[in-house]
């Protein structure tokens, strides 16, 4: 209620207050003589003002309520924030860990690897089609292998071309 | 009259109230947000059994690092989810 940004509380009760002494003023002290003479306009005035008056008291009470939900969503939204904040440390404590863990495992293979495999270099010879087979797979990019599977064609054309026949020396 | 009608328009603005409390859904942390290495390939047109098993156990090495990343952002995702929702459940 924009109103009620501008107007202080305390004028909002005073006009309250001023709405029911009027009424009461306007409909029980009609009897006194002073008051006699304005009854109608001070009971026509008094019930505007009274109106008016509710209907602020009214806002200020639903201003009220509403910023009670304002200070209770802040303080959700401020713990969530600091439970969120709580996950992320989590999360990533766990992650940089186990990343260490995971690495430290691929270095005592890759150790496992120089101490013991090596002794079987010379026994085992790796083709060429191994190696681009492995790299194809790695770049996932199976193009690669059909440059493996092309056979060149040049020496056996070569051979099959009939050669220049000689001629026996004399 | 009229201006009694505008008077009144002006009090009913009263009931379009908005809460100013506004939620937002947090960042991925940095840690998080980094891709996951690519894979080595061999250099080369020959190589020893021992350098292809190394580059094969390191390949193997950066898919599981970039598996435990993914699990740890689903994980991040679910429990930030809980959170936010949490909020405007109660």
């Amino acid at each position: 209620m924009w109103i009620l940004s501008y107007l202080p509380d305390f004028v909002t009760h005073i006009i309250f207050t001023v709405g029911v002494v009027g009424t009461i003023a306007g409909f029980v002290l009609g009897f006194i003589p002073f008051i006699a003479p304005y009854k109608l306009p001070i009971q026509i005035i008094s019930i505007l003002v009274l109106s008016f008056g509710l209907y602020l008291e009214g806002g200020l009470a639903d201003q009220a309520v509403w910023q009670l939900k304002v200070k209770e969503m802040e303080a959700k939204v401020a713990k969530a924030e600091t439970e969120s904040q709580k996950v992320n440390t989590e999360v990533v404590t766990k992650i940089l860990t186990k990343k260490q863990v995971i690495k430290e495992k691929g270095d005592d293979i890759v150790q496992f690897i120089d101490r013991e495999i090596v002794k079987y270099n010379n026994i085992c010879e790796i083709p060429e089609i191994v190696i681009t087979t492995h790299n194809a797979a790695a770049k996932n990019d199976p193009t690669l292998l059909k440059k493996q599977i092309e056979v060149p064609t040049d020496l056996h054309n070569q051979l099959a071309t009939p050669p220049m026949i000689l001629a026996p020396k004399k | 009259m009229k201006k009694l009608l505008l008077l009144s328009v002006i009090f009913l603005s009263a009931c379009s109230t908005v809460v100013p409390v506004q939620q937002k859904f947090p960042e991925l942390p940095e840690q998080l947000t980094q891709t996951c290495k690519p894979l080595q390939t061999i250099e080369g047109k020959t190589t020893t059994l021992s350098n292809l098993m190394e580059v094969v156990a390191k390949n193997y090495g950066t898919r599981h690092e970039c598996a435990a990343q993914l699990e740890a952002i689903l994980e991040w995702y679910a429990k930030q989810k809980q959170i936010f929702e949490q909020v405007n459940s109660d």
